[in-house]
């Protein structure tokens, strides 16, 4: 193995297996958040429910669908539009963020990716709340299906590790990805069947969910909140994703990690 | 055994303007600035921070790094504190690594003493054992009292440096590098430092201090290398380095 095989390798290892300060780390930012305010990061819970709860009666009047089906669909959607957005997003700003951590000591860059996803995966489970309180009001089944939200949540948790390391490389190295990757997101809240479902648009829906990733990485967690089951091709994607994701991302972070220190 | 070999160790920085942007790389690759850009390398505008560095270090030595501002000091620091890898060359680092650069890392100031005790030792690379074990010495050591159950924002700035210092120092080392003496609050906490660090040195099995000061590099080191331009031009002991330091200062001098 060659010196940078190495490098690359222990990075991963430790600052994966390093659980300890990960954890640490994404709570911190949480608990930040909480300081001296009575619920924090439940604010942007809050609102979140608040767009969902007026946005929900609008579009549910405008496509002329029953609320009580509608708002439950939007609700699991947005909180999962949020946390898989939320990943790439953040990605980005990975490693820019700890630009002083990287240039003073020697860090694992795979552990920072860890403590992001750990972070966006405490804030969903804020947000589920949100989501949680209205299927209880509007009586929303609790099925065997839901259970389905883990495995879900472990494979889109792969994926926002992958996704971490290669934005966060990427974007250090050329910081205006950053903003094209975050306005492409914004249309693609819309493109995405998160407001409204696939059927609605018929064949054509077809294009715009089974060719997009984000929506089967969406479906993986709002279908089992729903009650259903996920699609089988939306696991495959998902899986696929994190297995081609990981390979590319580590290939290219073997040749880059010893790089990317001198870009932040 | 804590070791380290640097062979023909040179180190290139990247200096990014304006070029950084997406728009120039995508512009270039469509002009046909690509292929001057793979001639040279990237085309980048590079500097050269360390050259032809050759440096083996073992139990035992205690190097001093001397040489001008911009000489490569903390280059060659940051090589060796595997932050920086070199663009060319090898370079061997065996042995559990401490700087105090930063000695403060993920530093909250909404934590307690306590809690921050706790993330910057884990961000040193403590395990929880070692953080429990160290937690009563470090206590003691910053002399902090009961403002380590307050938030370290209400800390003055002598308090900070005491609970990092106190930190920093308890670790142990088997490869210690040192940037500059430390500055460290009042006269009588100075002392204490001083001696603190003192004893970090002599449960360390390699040091590594570049600094300014020939008092201070003559009583902590026992071997010596002279930086200048990136290269080392002088190795050995301790007074004839500091000697040949002064001499090319007097040599710059009478250039001007």
């Amino acid at each position: 193995m060659t010196s940078i095989t190495n490098i690359a390798v222990s990075d991963v290892l430790d600052g994966v297996g390093n659980w300890r300060l990960w954890g640490r780390m994404g709570w911190a930012e949480v608990r930040r958040r909480y300081r001296r305010t009575l619920i924090g990061p439940f604010w942007s819970s809050l609102s979140l429910g608040f767009f969902v709860g007026t946005m929900g009666f609008l579009y549910a009047a405008l496509w002329n669908q029953a609320p009580e089906s509608y708002l439950p669909f939007l609700c699991s959607g947005m909180i999962s539009w949020v946390l898989v957005s939320g990943l790439v997003t953040e990605g980005c700003s990975t490693f820019i963020t700890n630009s002083g951590l990287l240039t003073q000591t020697s860090f694992n860059f795979s552990l920072l990716a860890c403590a992001q996803v750990w972070r966006s995966l405490i804030t969903f489970a804020h947000n589920l709340a949100i989501y949680v309180l209205m299927a209880a009001a509007l009586s929303v089944p609790l099925r065997p299906e839901t259970l389905l939200l883990l495995p879900g949540l472990v494979i889109i948790a792969v994926n926002g590790v992958w996704a971490a390391v290669l934005f966060g490389m990427i974007c250090a190295r050329y910081r205006d990805v950053q903003q094209v990757v975050s306005s492409l997101l914004q249309v693609a809240m819309f493109v995405t069947p998160v407001f409204w479902a696939p059927e609605q648009l018929g064949h054509r829906g077809q294009y715009l969910s089974n060719f997009n990733v984000l929506f089967h990485l969406v479906d993986l967690i709002r279908s089992p909140l729903l009650g259903q089951a996920p699609a089988l091709l939306s696991y495959a994607v998902g899986v696929v994703m994190a297995i081609v994701g990981s390979a590319f991302t580590f290939w290219l972070f073997r040749k880059l990690r010893c790089r990317v220190v001198y870009w932040l | 055994m804590a070791h380290i070999s640097l062979e023909d160790v040179a180190l290139d920085f990247p200096i990014y303007g304006s070029q950084r942007s997406f728009r120039h790389e995508l512009v270039k690759r469509a002009t046909g600035g690509f292929i001057r850009r793979s001639k040279e390398s990237g085309g980048h505008v590079v500097v050269r921070a360390l050259d032809s560095i050759n440096l083996e270090i073992g139990h035992g030595d205690r190097i001093g790094l001397i040489g001008h501002n911009g000489a490569g000091k903390t280059t060659l620091l940051k090589v060796l504190a595997r932050i920086y890898h070199p663009t060319e060359g090898s370079a061997v680092i065996n042995g559990r690594v401490s700087t105090l650069f930063n000695i403060l890392p993920g530093l909250d100031m909404d934590d307690t003493g306590y809690e921050t005790i706790r993330t910057c030792g884990m961000f040193l690379g403590m395990s929880s054992t070692e953080i429990d074990r160290k937690t009563p010495e470090i206590v003691a050591f910053s002399e902090l009292g009961d403002f380590l159950g307050l938030p370290v924002r209400t800390y003055s700035s002598g308090m900070m440096v005491r609970l990092g210092f106190a930190i920093a120092t308890s670790i142990d080392p088997e490869i210690l590098i040192l940037d500059e003496g430390l500055g460290a609050g009042d006269a009588r906490f100075a002392e204490r430092a001083k001696q603190r660090v003192d004893d970090l040195v002599e449960r360390t099995s390699i040091l590594i201090l570049a600094s300014h000061s020939d008092a201070l590099i003559q009583s902590m080191c026992n071997r010596a290398a002279l930086l200048h331009g990136g290269r080392i031009i002088a190795l050995g002991d301790v007074d004839e380095v500091i000697e040949r330091y002064h001499h090319l200062n007097s040599e710059a001098a009478a250039a001007q």
